[in-house]
């Protein structure tokens, strides 16, 4: 609270010198003054091959009920991939009613929930114009109020305009909320600049991290079909090809979808470019369920030198793993 | 054509059954596999695998308890829809959520820290980006 405190301060003496230096200067308005740091970068450097203006008018409008723009949020997000959902029933799974609001967090789960992956987009204007370039409609969280006295809120974003400085949201009631460049950076910086891009399996934001594209796929993982978390998995090979988690994902995928070959293959794949013992263990493991008992026994005993070697935390499984496939009889 | 429609019918009659089947049965079964998964090697740290996949477990254990239930439903939260937000939830998350009801000191009332766990401060600082509750409100 104390921080929150000290930025209105800051954020009113900052107001109060601009207004003094307006008013020496004459200067009709305060829009031109004090725009914050990366509107002024977008200004000055507009990323390559983002046209100047648009606007995704195919994202569905939902409009919130009280107290619930993160499943009306969610729901517009999902409805332009083709998930359609009843908000309602929506709003069940991510709605916390004794909060009156709805977590980040459950945000993320209940897209996985619905079979799409929620990855976060940097925190960068540059990225989120980039990202409506590539069709991709972006989830916003934003602080409408001040530090000290917040008034959260999410909202779609799904058109911007360069010469007119302006975002189009689909926000709350309203369908086409536009913003100036300034009003959404200051809002969207109060809500940690927290934005992502719900996209089914398969599509990768054009601008997201490979961190928050792994960690997006991971928890997708948990609860999709594996055939659909295969698929996500083999999109972030595609982009990141030396990724050992979505390598080693697609193993664990395929094996759960009951393609056994198809597993071997991933792992083995991951083994050889890796040499990482969790992939031979798991090589090991996949072998030994197709009856190739020689060769599991050789990729066990690769993950546990390879474990002894320089992987001390997969000492364990690996020897847990040769030990199965040594004491196995044909 | 009625062939067609009937495939149709049948292969999304299957597919959603299929897509709503894996959220307990997939983790089991590459456990019970002898499977490294994906979230153990995306974690990168310390060997947590068998202590956080108790995480879960635990987390799952605190909703049995009638008082809690109970407590949940008077203020709109049923254990079975918290039963499958835990399920969504990756292994580092329930991992931090779990050590936060761990850390209560003995004698606090842990009823009320473990509903105070699930609803108030599940919120603050998983995500680390900001000191501030990240709920919603809307805007009136």
């Amino acid at each position: 609270m104390r921080g929150g405190r000290r930025r209105l301060l800051t954020a009113l003496g900052g107001t109060a010198t601009f207004g003094a230096i307006g008013a020496l200067g004459g200067l009709g308005g305060c829009a031109s003054l004090a725009d914050p740091p990366q509107t002024q970068a977008l200004d000055g450097a507009w990323p390559a091959g983002v046209p100047p203006q648009l606007e995704l008018r195919d994202v569905p409008f939902v409009p919130q009920t009280p107290l619930h723009c993160g499943p009306a949020t969610l729901a517009m997000a999902l409805g332009h991939i083709g998930i359609a959902v009843d908000v309602d029933q929506l709003g069940r799974l991510v709605f916390l009613p004794a909060r009156g609001g709805t977590l980040q967090l459950e945000l993320l789960a209940g897209a996985r929930r619905h079979g799409a992956l929620a990855t976060r987009v940097p925190g960068q204007l540059s990225a989120l114009v980039q990202e409506l370039a590539a069709g991709h409609a972006v989830v916003v969280f934003l602080n409408l109020g001040l530090a000290m006295s917040p008034v959260w809120h999410y909202a779609v974003l799904v058109g911007h305009d360069r010469e007119a400085r302006e975002f189009t949201l689909r926000s709350g009631p309203v369908e086409r909320d536009v913003f100036s460049w300034r009003t959404f950076e200051f809002t969207w910086a109060r809500g940690g600049h927290w934005a992502v891009a719900v996209l089914p399996p398969g599509r990768l934001p054009a601008t997201a991290a490979e961190t928050d594209a792994v960690d997006a796929a991971v928890g997708f993982e948990r609860v999709a079909a594996p055939a659909e978390a295969a698929r996500a998995y083999t999109a972030l090979l595609a982009r990141w090809p030396g990724n050992l988690s979505a390598a080693m994902g697609l193993g664990n995928s395929r094996h759960a979808a009951r393609d056994l070959p198809g597993a071997a293959a991933a792992f083995e794949t991951a083994a050889t470019r890796h040499d990482s013992a969790a992939a031979w263990n798991n090589l090991a493991r996949v072998r030994w369920a197709l009856g190739e008992l020689e060769a599991a026994r050789q990729d066990a005993r690769r993950a546990l030198s390879r474990a002894e070697a320089a992987e001390p935390r997969w000492l364990e499984p690996a020897r847990a793993t040769l030990a199965a496939v040594s004491a196995a009889r044909p | 054509m009625p062939f067609i429609r009937r495939l149709i019918a049948t292969t999304v009659a299957a597919s959603l059954t299929l897509s709503t089947l894996p959220l307990y049965a997939q983790p089991a079964a590459q456990g019970d596999s002898g499977l490294i998964r994906t979230e153990q090697v995306a974690a990168g740290a310390a060997p947590v695998a068998a202590a956080v996949q108790g995480d879960h477990a635990r987390l799952l254990a605190t909703l049995d308890r009638a008082d809690l239930a109970e407590r949940l439903r008077e203020r709109g939260v049923s254990a079975d829809e918290l039963r499958v937000r835990i399920a969504a939830l990756t292994d580092a998350e329930a991992a931090e959520l779990m050590a936060r009801i761990d850390k209560a000191p003995a004698g606090a009332d842990i009823l009320g820290l473990v509903f105070t766990v699930f609803i108030v401060l599940l919120v603050t600082d998983i995500l680390g980006f900001t000191k501030v509750f990240p709920f919603t409100r809307s805007v009136r």
